[in-house]
């Protein structure tokens, strides 16, 4: 697929500070800020390793900096189809308040400053992994995953899963199981995250020629696959319980929320959600379905943040 | 790429102005950044034993074999420092 790159903004305006922080996906920002920290906690309750404080806040930081360098190119690239789709058209660019041009300058110095400030507060191992996901989203996913295949979802994913395993790379300058088990978490959850969004927002997709799994493959085919993908998730969302990663506050906020995630799938994948006649009641699920999605990660991330950060891991199998 | 960064219909002032603001927040962002920094330098010297190897902002996953191999030539120092402080004591004893 070609990309216009001569995209003309509508009518210019003055920038706000909002518009500069809207650049930056403050919401996705805050997600990777709360899995890389979930990370960090749970490295330091799991293998005793102390970090400074300052030290681990200015980790979090560089953490939330690549993740905002990363959307502001994203943005930058996308600028064309985002000013085609109603749902991104008010965004900073397409919507004349940011130069395009300043966009891609502000990711890239943010981009760089964030990877020093992780190598300054932490360790080599912890910026290289920063790096490599603020490229792996930059470059990978935007530009060359996004617009050729209906997986950009999936392989895509991986850059939104490293968080939590730069947060636990920062802390101990290695990445053990745990820290992937955290990883293979976000990695399988965001499929189905990001498919029940795409089965509302599908017609700006098609109309924008982005070749989300609705727009290839019909929104029968995606509400499978979200069931699939939400099946697979099951049980690696319970896999901390094995490594005792995971205590009796994850074995419980797990449980339910993997029900709740299962019983939204099934009800999405039996509904007629993203079909040509769905209505406002199908319209509705999905969305419910990818708002339970995000309550699932926060409450598995926070369940381990309050076992290993606040002293209450309470192991399954006894002290 | 051709973007239409300016317009007639803003009023020149108020795009000075606004210039004005964003510069000010620059300033700001890099005197947050040089503070960071400093700190965090500062930090980190402090809690790193360059006698025992480390090495600043290398002391991670990269230099974890050379860090392994310092301490285990620093605990043999350690032991074979005691070993002789043991002898010396063994023989003054003996002597007495």
């Amino acid at each position: 697929m070609s990309v216009d790159m001569t995209v003309e903004q509508t009518g210019p305006r003055l920038a706000t500070a909002r518009d500069y922080v809207e650049l930056l996906k403050p919401r996705i920002m805050m997600l990777v800020v709360f899995t890389a920290l979930a990370g960090l906690v749970a490295a330091i309750g799991v293998t005793g390793q102390a970090m400074n404080p300052v030290l681990a806040g200015v980790a979090v930081l560089a953490v939330a900096l690549g993740s905002g360098a990363a959307g502001a190119i994203n943005m930058w690239y996308d600028a064309d189809i985002d000013a085609i789709m109603t749902r991104t058209a008010s965004r900073p660019i397409p919507s004349g308040a940011v130069p395009r041009d300043e966009a891609l300058a502000m990711g890239l110095i943010m981009s760089a400053v964030s990877v020093l400030l992780m190598w300054i507060a932490s360790n080599t191992l912890a910026a290289g992994l920063l790096a490599f996901s603020i490229v792996y989203y930059g470059w990978f996913y935007t530009i060359v995953l996004k617009r050729r295949t209906a997986q950009n979802i999936v392989i895509g994913g991986a850059a939104g899963a490293f968080p939590p395993v730069i947060g636990w790379a920062a802390v101990t300058g290695t990445t053990p199981l745990d820290a992937w088990i955290l990883f293979a978490i976000i990695f399988v959850w965001t499929p189905p995250h990001f498919w029940a969004l795409s089965l509302v927002a599908h017609n700006e997709y098609k109309k924008a020629g982005v070749p989300m799994l609705p727009v290839t493959n019909g929104a029968k085919e995606t509400r499978l696959q979200i069931l699939i993908y939400t099946i697979i998730l099951a049980p690696v969302g319970m896999v901390p319980l094995m490594t005792g990663l995971g205590g009796w506050v994850y074995a419980v906020t797990a449980g339910l929320a993997t029900i709740g995630f299962l019983h939204f799938a099934f009800r999405v994948f039996r509904s007629r959600a993203g079909d040509a006649d769905a209505g406002d009641e199908e319209r509705k699920l999905a969305m419910g379905m990818f708002a339970f999605s995000i309550l699932y990660l926060f409450g598995l991330f926070a369940a381990l943040i309050i076992e290993r950060g606040f002293g209450l891991y309470l192991p399954l199998g006894g002290a | 790429m051709s973007e239409a960064v300016d317009s007639p219909q803003i009023d020149p002032d108020l795009i000075q102005k606004a210039q004005k603001r964003r510069n000010v927040w620059l300033a700001w962002a890099l005197v947050a950044f040089v503070v960071i920094v400093g700190v965090s330098t500062a930090l980190r010297i402090q809690q790193t034993d360059f006698s025992g190897g480390d090495r600043l902002y290398f002391s991670g996953y990269m230099d974890e074999a050379a860090k392994e191999k310092a301490d285990r030539e620093a605990m043999a120092r350690a032991e074979a420092l005691a070993a002789e402080q043991a002898a010396a004591t063994e023989e003054q004893v003996s002597d007495e």
